[in-house]
């Protein structure tokens, strides 16, 4: 595989992981986070910092990082995920917000505006495609599970959970916290891979971002998520040239989805084997009808 | 002592009486109606029973234990179903999963379980389908399991509520207006079905209905509502032949 290829689809794996992360919050769960990427911040800062002024090996920091980043997810839903749905997504883009604020003005270890640099390169393309694998068997597990049905119940009508007897603040929480980790995961590699982070990118743009690869690709399904992400991750890399149009091409994206397939691309199809037979079979109806028309036609 | 024992409860919402002293004692196996006219407070006091809105004043005891300040989920688990007037089924799962939600909260596999998949979890999840199944079988629609439950006829929403709150498996069932939106042969197979739902799980319910006929059809107490406030409660036939209850639903004569 060509070098260029392969650092593209690293990154684009290092946002699957994040995107699987949104998908457990936004499309399981139906909370909205804008301060999402603070988390991926708090997890590439953390191990960085480790790495670099402690000395410590990457495996104990990304563990410490992911901890921390959940731990600070705890304090930050607590209040939060007992509010309505959408003062959740205002607290957690003040949040997002704060923490980038934050990075910015602890200079002297974070080195402020100007980054943090010298982290070790130590994310290979291999590491990334089998962490992303990893997180997308874990949240079709989750999805799979009563912890997943609740999640959806939730979404879809919180009175009548709670009347089924489901803790909704419980299982929202662990919705919230399980996203976190993901994205805090996903920060990690970020770091060690450009082995530069700044506090600029991972502002209210980057959880809009992701937002958006989920909506895309079908807010109900994870593949759809995964495919969203793929997509709208991988396109803007192959197209540099169009860099300076990206946020352009993505609200007319968006805009068309809305109006035309409001449930994303995929709607809620998810990529089982059962799914995939079914969709063979069609397909093979299809073209045994049109060799039928050919044949009736000769 | 009755299974459910609702003492005096009152409900206020601003300076509307919503809900005033209301009493109500259901044993197992008994069907006790709540009517009256629109606005007279029927869905208010199921609400504050079932713990959306919390009480005023007065007491609420199930089984021995006073809830009246438990939070919703919790009275469920110590059982108190209920379904909802507006049908409020998960759009995004199959009826099954939807009836499976009921039972989650007796299966006590953790998150670990949830991303894992461990025996505890096989174990419960399979009990949980079968519990499913079961109340989806005993209300007689089970044939419907794998579908969406946007696809499928108001009656039969109607038996997929019933089922999924029976697999919360309830001591008492509060059923809000389940007749609502019904033809008049649906009406009659959902009141065998209440009948003998009470009869064969031996359960508690409640049923609020603003139309005389079914009430009197199938409860064993009836309780009258008016403005909030009780102004009647009995038998069906005492009931039927209460001065107050007549005015209340036939309006007074003027001289």
């Amino acid at each position: 595989m060509n070098t260029l290829v392969a650092n593209i689809l690293t990154q684009v794996f290092i946002t699957i992981i994040a995107v699987v992360g949104v998908y457990v919050l936004t499309g399981l769960t139906g909370m909205f986070s804008l301060g999402q990427a603070a988390f991926m911040a708090i997890g590439a800062y953390t191990a960085g910092l480790l790495v670099i002024r402690l000395g410590m090996h990457i495996v104990p920091a990304t563990i410490i990082a992911v901890l921390l980043a959940v731990f600070i997810g705890f304090l930050i839903g607590y209040p939060t995920v007992r509010l309505r749905k959408d003062y959740i997504s205002l607290v957690t883009l003040g949040f997002g917000e704060a923490i980038a604020a934050l990075l910015n003005r602890m200079q002297t270890l974070t080195g402020g505006a100007a980054g943090l640099t010298g982290i070790p390169r130590k994310t290979t393309f291999t590491i990334a495609f089998v962490s992303a694998m990893v997180a997308i068997v874990l949240v079709a597990f989750f999805r799979s599970s009563k912890f997943g049905r609740q999640c959806i119940a939730i979404r879809d009508d919180e009175l009548a959970a709670k009347a089924m007897g489901t803790n909704v603040t419980f299982i929202k929480m662990r919705a919230f916290l399980l996203s976190v980790a993901l994205t805090a995961y996903s920060g990690v590699l970020y770091a060690f891979y450009l082995s530069y982070v700044d506090p600029t990118i991972f502002g209210w743009k980057k959880s809009a971002d992701w937002i958006i690869m989920v909506f895309f690709g079908g807010v109900n399904s994870l593949t759809g998520s995964v495919l969203g992400a793929f997509t709208l991750s991988a396109l803007p890399q192959f197209l540099r040239s169009l860099e300076s149009y990206r946020f352009v091409i993505y609200a007319v994206l968006v805009l068309l989805i809305i109006n035309f397939k409001p449930s994303g691309l995929l709607g809620e199809w998810e990529l089982t084997p059962q799914n995939i037979k079914k969709l063979f079979s069609k397909i093979k109806m299809k073209f045994s009808k049109k060799e039928d028309k050919r044949n009736g036609n000769a | 002592m009755a299974m459910l024992e609702v003492n005096n409860i009152s409900k206020a919402f601003g300076g509307v009486r919503a809900l005033e002293n209301f009493s109500v004692q259901v044993d197992a196996g008994e069907i006790h109606g709540i009517i009256g006219p629109n606005g007279a407070g029927k869905t208010t006091a199921l609400n504050v029973i079932s713990g959306i809105y919390d009480t005023d004043s007065g007491e609420i005891i199930l089984d021995g234990n006073r809830i009246e300040t438990l939070p919703q989920y919790k009275r469920t688990r110590q059982g108190l179903g209920r379904t909802f007037q507006n049908i409020r089924l998960f759009k995004g799962l199959s009826v099954e999963e939807n009836v499976m939600c009921g039972y989650d909260h007796h299966s006590y596999y953790t998150v670990l379980g949830g991303l894992f998949p461990s025996p505890r979890r096989f174990r419960d999840e399979k009990k949980a389908s079968e519990m499913a199944r079961h109340y989806l079988d005993l209300v007689g629609v089970l044939s419907y399991a794998e579908e969406r439950p946007d696809n499928l006829s108001y009656g039969i929403q109607r038996r997929i509520e019933i089922a999924r709150a029976l697999t919360c498996t309830p001591k008492i069932l509060l059923l809000d207006e389940p007749a609502a939106g019904l033809n008049p042969t649906e009406v009659t197979e959902l009141t065998e079905l209440i009948n003998r739902l009470a009869k064969e799980l031996n359960i508690g319910i409640i049923v609020i209905e603003h139309r005389l006929e079914l009430i009197m059809s199938i409860s064993d107490r009836v309780h009258v509502l008016n403005f909030g406030k009780p102004i009647a409660s009995g038998t069906p036939d005492e009931v039927q032949n209460n001065q107050e209850v007549i005015d209340a639903y036939l309006g007074v004569e003027e001289d």
